[in-house]
């Protein structure tokens, strides 16, 4: 009878909080649609830092300035316009582009007369990152295209041996930290939002004064609020494949590690909700939080290729495990230096933790309640 | 029903028998928050089948009582039976005998009535085949039936209390708990939830309530326990504590203000004396043949224009066995 008990008010708590839950419609919106609108931000992030607006002023349109145009096409470092010098110069002006190259108009009588020449390169430097970008584009499009023209001048070549079978675009490499940092600010503030309103709205007596087990009370919440989390992912996840192309490499992975960061996100949600007892509170928190977490985790390149210190950081937190699990499920990748059974066993380690302090927490605040 | 009559019957077999156990016994007990006292020595005995009140000014200790008696807090130190289960040890089977209408009424106000319902049935683990049936019972009775299925926060605030009501008596409990019952409820519904009260005292329910209407109390409460500085200061019939502690009040209306006013202090039996202009208001400790005396101290200075003696009301008793001082819970508490 305990035990019937037991799932019977896991199944109540559930069912009343899908309900509670279904009447806030736009704040259940937001949730859904949050995973993907990190997507977005982060495929915009990505597009405006990509390639440099530059402009081209062809004073030569013979084969070797066309090659050397060709050459700075192909170092994917430029956005790249054919203009007049003087459009190029307003365009600089009024901040449109970064650079001007110019070539000159004896660039191929001096090229086949084997003679040094100039390519004229104006730069906004506003911003070391592009200026930086600009510099290393041109020198560049300058190896490539010497090495292409006088073989026998440029003697050294590069020998690349890749170590994964296919390159990854930054925008699909990007778009899996998306879809974890999306799962977890929906599962934190989903089950956030669900504890802290049993205290801001005063019905939390009517289940601190119930004989049910504290612990089922906290699972039915809990299994509410990963629902709802799990149909976000759903929707992100249908986004990161069908938009962005990101086709797992193994898909019973992705589906047990999202269900994973689901549990976990909203297990540490029902603790913070339950700890702060306030809904405005609990998302100035996790919105505040969310992002640093994000750029800590190694969304950018693998956390391995930080400063120890970053490392350090980024080991205390689930995300960056979760971030590694699911790399690992949609490309083969290892993106820190532990096997997929070791990042899975700590991120159990961090649910389990999580589920006992959320219990340990309504016990204390039981107590705290009466005071 | 079935349950209740099978109760009513279990209760007159139980009237020839001794006297039950008390529903609620409190012992010794002492509630600490770091160096501040809530509860010194508390003792109290609730009898079952009572409506007993709890008075108090902010800060007297009546929620804390409260919270240890629905398990929510355990003493510091002394013995809280509640049932004749220890609650200590026994908190979950005090849960479940238990029905609580808190001041808030805890009510989810984005379901409806019957969700609401539902959802504490489930919590209480009240069998699935009587649900139901429990559900339209506790609707009928406070006359809910019609919004069943609209949302809570669409009532009054008397509907929410009859809805909280309905909620707490859904597991058919022992011994109820209402924390205000009628506060911010219109006179209509006010009468209407004394009387659901005073049914349910009937079936033999244990009722306890606190309030801060006093007039509830002395309509509702067959006894009162009157707390302050987590004590009770007395227990006793609302007429019986007029009796004691309100003593007479006489009201005098003379022709010119008294200046004996100390002689008049000085009688014996006399407890205050004020003087509005012409008017004196005497309270008296109640004792018999105190008037003559009165009279012919005032008469001295000037005749007397009227004469007029008032019986105590339980507010005058709880003022003068608690102070005329505005407590603040909070304040007191943070000091």
């Amino acid at each position: 009878m305990m035990i019937l008990h037991f799932f019977r008010v896991i199944w109540a708590c559930l069912i009343k909080d899908l309900k509670s839950m279904l009447t806030e419609r736009a704040f259940l919106f937001q949730c859904i649609i949050l995973p993907i609108n990190y997507n977005l931000l982060l495929i915009l992030f990505a597009l405006a830092g990509s390639n440099a607006p530059t402009a081209v002023v062809m004073g030569d349109t013979g084969p070797y300035a066309q090659q050397f145009y060709q050459a700075l096409s192909s170092a994917h470092s430029f956005h790249l316009q054919q203009t007049t010098a003087t459009e190029a110069a307003s365009l600089l002006h009024a901040g449109e582009i970064v650079a001007v190259v110019t070539i000159p108009a004896d660039f191929d009588t001096q090229v086949a007369l084997d003679q040094p020449t100039s390519v004229g390169l104006k730069v906004n430097n506003l911003t070391t990152d592009l200026t930086d970008d600009v510099r290393r584009g041109v020198r560049l499009a300058v190896t490539s295209f010497a090495a292409q023209v006088f073989p026998d001048q440029v003697p050294i070549v590069a020998e690349e041996h890749d170590q994964h079978p296919m390159d990854i675009d930054y925008i699909p490499f990007l778009s899996i930290a998306a879809l974890i940092i999306g799962v977890m600010v929906g599962g934190l503030l989903q089950a956030g939002t669900a504890a802290a309103r049993e205290w801001e709205q005063h019905t939390i007596p009517e289940l601190l004064l119930s004989p049910a087990s504290h612990t089922a009370i906290a699972l039915g919440k809990m299994l509410a609020a990963a629902i709802i989390s799990l149909a976000a992912s759903l929707f992100s996840l249908a986004f990161v494949t069908l938009v962005i192309g990101d086709w797992p490499s193994f898909w019973g992975e992705v589906i047990a590690f999202t269900i994973l960061a689901s549990c976990l996100f909203v297990a540490a949600g029902t603790l913070l909700g339950t700890m702060l007892r306030r809904r405005q509170t609990l998302t100035i928190l996790v919105r505040g939080c969310s992002v640093p977490l994000f750029f800590l985790s190694g969304i950018f390149a693998p956390i391995s290729f930080s400063t120890s210190g970053v490392q350090f950081l980024a080991r205390l937190f689930p995300i960056h495990y979760l971030l590694v699990l699911e790399q690992h499920a949609f490309f083969g990748l290892s993106l820190n230096t532990l096997s997929v059974p070791e990042n899975l066993l700590i991120l159990v380690g961090f649910l389990a933790l999580f589920l006992t302090l959320t219990v340990l927490a309504m016990r204390r605040n039981m107590m705290g309640f009466a005071h | 029903m079935e349950s209740m009559q099978r109760w009513s019957e279990a209760h007159k077999q139980e009237a020839l028998l001794p006297e039950p156990a008390p529903a609620i016994e409190i012992r010794s007990v002492c509630k600490a928050f770091g160096s501040f006292l809530a509860l010194d020595r508390l003792s109290l005995m609730v009898k079952q089948g009572e409506i007993f009140g709890l008075l108090g000014p902010n800060g007297s200790g009546k929620t804390t009582t409260i919270h240890l008696l629905s398990g929510l807090s355990k003493p510091t130190s002394g013995t809280v039976n509640v049932l004749g289960f220890d609650i200590r040890c026994q908190g979950r089977h005090i849960r479940r005998l238990l029905g609580t209408v808190p001041q808030e009424t805890a009510l989810y106000e984005e379901l409806s009535a019957w969700t609401n319902l539902a959802f504490h049935a489930d919590l209480f683990g009240i069998a699935r085949r009587e649900k139901k049936q429990r559900i339209e019972e506790m609707l009928e009775l406070v006359q809910l039936t019609e919004r069943r299925h609209s949302r809570v926060k669409t009532f009054s605030g008397g509907m929410k209390r009859r809805l909280a009501l309905a909620r707490a008596l859904l597991h058919n409990p022992d011994l109820l708990y209402l924390d205000e019952p009628t506060l911010g409820v219109d006179v209509q519904s006010r009468r209407a939830l004394w009387d659901h009260i005073r049914l349910l005292r009937d079936q033999g329910k244990t009722i306890l309530l606190t309030t801060n209407y006093l007039e509830e109390a002395e309509a509702l409460c067959d006894r009162l326990a009157i707390m302050d500085h987590g004590t009770v200061l007395t227990i006793d019939t609302p007429a019986r504590l007029r009796q004691r502690y309100g003593g007479k009040i006489i009201e005098l209306e003379c022709e010119q203000p008294l200046v004996a006013l100390a002689d008049l202090q000085a009688l014996p039996g006399v407890v205050s004396v004020e003087q509005t202009q012409t008017h004196l208001t005497i309270v008296t400790n109640g004792a018999e043949n105190l008037v003559p005396p009165i009279l012919n101290l005032v008469v001295r200075e000037g005749e007397i224009r009227q004469l007029k003696l008032v019986e105590p009301s339980l507010d005058d008793v709880f003022l003068r066995l608690t102070g005329k001082q505005v407590r603040d819970e909070a304040v007191r508490r943070s000091a």
